[in-house]
């Protein structure tokens, strides 16, 4: 039974990291970012499901009505009037360290506001659960995963069924070609940026809803989150989406004998073995090969 | 075409020279001058985060690289030292070489992980390094003792305060002279001129010849080996490690700053972006105390430095310092074949219109 629930739990979990990993991954392919400061972003909208929570007093969900536009314009700033403007030879490497500044201050940011006292939302039906097939699965575990597997549905209808999306997608795969006929790369790769930090709005209220959140959490999470990306190829959803599942279910079931923190390190042992015996990632396509 | 080797001037050459000289004196004389042993021991820290910053750039300023998880490798030297010490009843300084030679053992299955691809997975390896080793530290109690810390003996028992200041001043004073002797090696030789092919275009590079992955893998060893040096000589002088402190995100990003302020082509660059930032940082240590907003001065400078002047403070004064001479811009900045490419398009938009 304790198996079948760590099954369970995993494949939860995994579907937020799947929902985040996607987000890292669109970064990537777009520019050629490593955006650290992804699950900052994440920490912030868990603080902000939060604050809506405890001080306005209405579901933490409905923070999402305002959290996703308003960090969909932020990456559409972050990518417009930072990250473009960085000398194209050192994107890579400058853009890391942007994005790892940013994270550092909202980090800060969230400390000096909320301080460094760990936050948990109170909601009625927190401790709900049901049983599935004989394991008890926690009500908001499941809305959780519910709303990262939408956004991932949304996502993907998204990049293949409309305009914008066969734009990004073409920007992705060659954006000098992609601008020959005529599709202004530019406002894409900064809409696709937005895209990005909108998946980061999603996936910190989904984490609010059951984590105990402090400021400083997002590095507990960016780890993982790049470990993921690179174990499925950077650049690759797919593979990205694949790798999350796997890993958080192997988390998830190495909980059981070796404890939580212990089980952390199975994203790092996958991030060197990935990186020693198969550096383009397992899913991953012809962008990998040079990153 | 301009590049590094032509215009080399007499003061260019002599420079190293003068700043190493002027360095020498003002590591015997600071001791002296220290009013009290506060000042003392904020110069050790201060010159601690200068051979840091020194150690970094072996792989920051050679390969372009940057490692945000330099901090950790410090960390590792610190205990693998204390430890030795500690567990192993080594002498201080052997434990603090035999620490030293560990590290680098270590850095070579990291850096096979890490460089065999590009940029990207690098800086991700180097985060993640910080991030599993403050896990491991925090979780093995037994062998570090966790978050209670771990105590090093003191390599000189019964010597005063002061005094033990003044001792480790003058060694790390002595370790930053030989890390910028070899940096400044390295810079002449040819394995340092591959090492800068592979900054320039590591294809390039790779197709004339140049091992770049065998090159890149040595000096990242050699940067990790000066690196624990510095971290282990740290725990003999501090007595105490807390995996909070040595395995934190934050030394590792404070080092890249000190680097990238002072500029990471020139030898004396990190020392000098060393003495900005880690005198303000115990400055602001002082006036201010430990309030979450060192992390956003700390991201607002680093995102400052790198968005306004991704050279240096040296390189941006000697530009600023040839144009109010009205003098042609020339060569102690090197160009990279990026600039190349952009001043050339630029003149030939000039030359269109």
């Amino acid at each position: 039974m304790l198996l079948l629930q760590s099954i369970i739990l995993g494949l939860l979990l995994g579907g937020l990291y799947a929902l985040l990993a996607a987000g890292l991954t669109l970064y990537f392919g777009i520019m050629r970012v490593v955006m650290i400061a992804h699950s900052a972003f994440l920490v912030l909208a868990a603080y902000l499901a939060w604050w809506t929570n405890s001080r306005l007093g209405v579901d933490p969900l409905l923070s999402m009505v305002v959290t996703v536009p308003l960090f969909f314009a932020a990456g559409v700033l972050l990518q417009r009037g930072l990250l473009s403007r960085l000398r194209p030879a050192t994107l890579t490497m400058m853009s890391v360290l942007i994005t790892f500044a940013i994270a550092l201050v909202i980090e800060g940011l969230l400390g000096y506001a909320f301080s460094g006292t760990q936050r948990r939302i109170q909601l009625g039906y927190g401790t709900a659960s049901f049983d599935l097939f004989g394991a008890r699965v926690a009500v908001v575990k499941l809305i959780a995963f519910g709303l990262a597997a939408v956004s991932l549905a949304a996502l993907y209808v998204l990049m293949r069924h409309t305009q914008f999306g066969w734009a990004l997608r073409a920007t992705i795969q060659h954006r000098d070609a992609a601008r020959l006929v005529g599709i202004d790369t530019e406002r894409t790769a900064g809409f696709g940026f937005g895209l990005g930090l909108a998946t980061a709005a999603v996936g910190g209220t989904a984490l609010a809803l059951d984590t105990t959140i402090y400021p400083s959490l997002h590095w507990h999470w960016i780890g993982p989150l790049m470990a993921i990306i690179v174990v499925g190829g950077l650049g690759s959803v797919p593979g990205a989406a694949a790798a999350a599942l796997l890993l958080g279910l192997a988390q998830s079931l190495l909980q059981i004998p070796m404890g939580a923190t212990w089980a952390q390190t199975v994203f790092y042992v996958a991030l060197f073995a990935t990186l020693a015996v198969r550096p383009q990632g397992f899913f991953g396509g012809r962008l990998a090969q040079r990153f | 075409m301009p590049n590094a080797s032509d215009g080399l001037r007499t003061s260019d050459r002599w420079l190293p020279l003068g700043g190493a000289g002027l360095l020498v004196v003002a590591i015997l004389v600071f001791p002296s001058l220290a009013p009290n042993p506060y000042i003392l021991s904020t110069g050790v820290i201060v010159l601690n985060w200068a051979v840091l910053a020194t150690s970094w750039n072996f792989v920051g300023g050679f390969t372009g690289y940057l490692s945000l998880g330099h901090g950790a490798l410090a960390g590792l030297g610190g205990y693998a030292t204390g430890l030795l010490v500690a567990k192993a009843d080594l002498p201080s300084f052997v434990a603090l070489v035999v620490a030293a030679l560990l590290v680098a053992a270590l850095a070579i299955p990291i850096g096979f992980a890490a460089l065999r691809v590009r940029g990207a997975s690098f800086v991700i390896v180097s985060i993640a390094l910080v991030l599993i080793l403050l896990l491991v530290f925090q979780s093995w109690s037994s062998l570090t003792g966790g978050s209670r810390g771990l105590v090093v003996p003191r390599p000189f028992p019964g010597m005063l305060r002061p005094e033990h200041h003044r001792v480790f001043f003058f060694l790390f004073g002595g370790l930053l002279l030989l890390a910028l002797l070899t940096w400044w090696l390295l810079d002449r030789s040819r394995f340092g001129m591959g090492l800068k092919a592979i900054r320039e275009d590591e294809d390039k590079a790779e197709s004339l010849g140049t091992p770049t992955f065998a090159y890149k893998l040595t000096v990242f060893v050699v940067s990790a080996a000066f690196t624990a040096l510095a971290g282990g000589l740290y725990a003999l002088w501090f007595g105490d490690l807390d995996p909070v402190f040595q395995f934190s995100v934050l030394t590792g990003s404070y080092i890249v700053l000190m680097a990238l302020l002072g500029g990471v082509r020139n030898l004396f660059g990190p020392l000098l972006g060393a003495l900005i930032v880690g005198i303000a940082l115990e400055y602001f240590k002082v006036q201010f105390g430990n309030s979450p907003l060192h992390l956003v001065t700390t991201g607002l400078l680093l995102g400052l430095v790198v968005m306004v002047m991704p050279d240096g403070v040296i390189p941006s004064l000697v530009s600023v310092v040839r144009r109010l001479r009205g003098r042609e811009q020339s060569s102690i900045r090197e160009l990279s074949a990026a600039d190349l490419a952009e001043r050339r398009r630029r003149e030939r938009a000039e030359a269109r219109s």
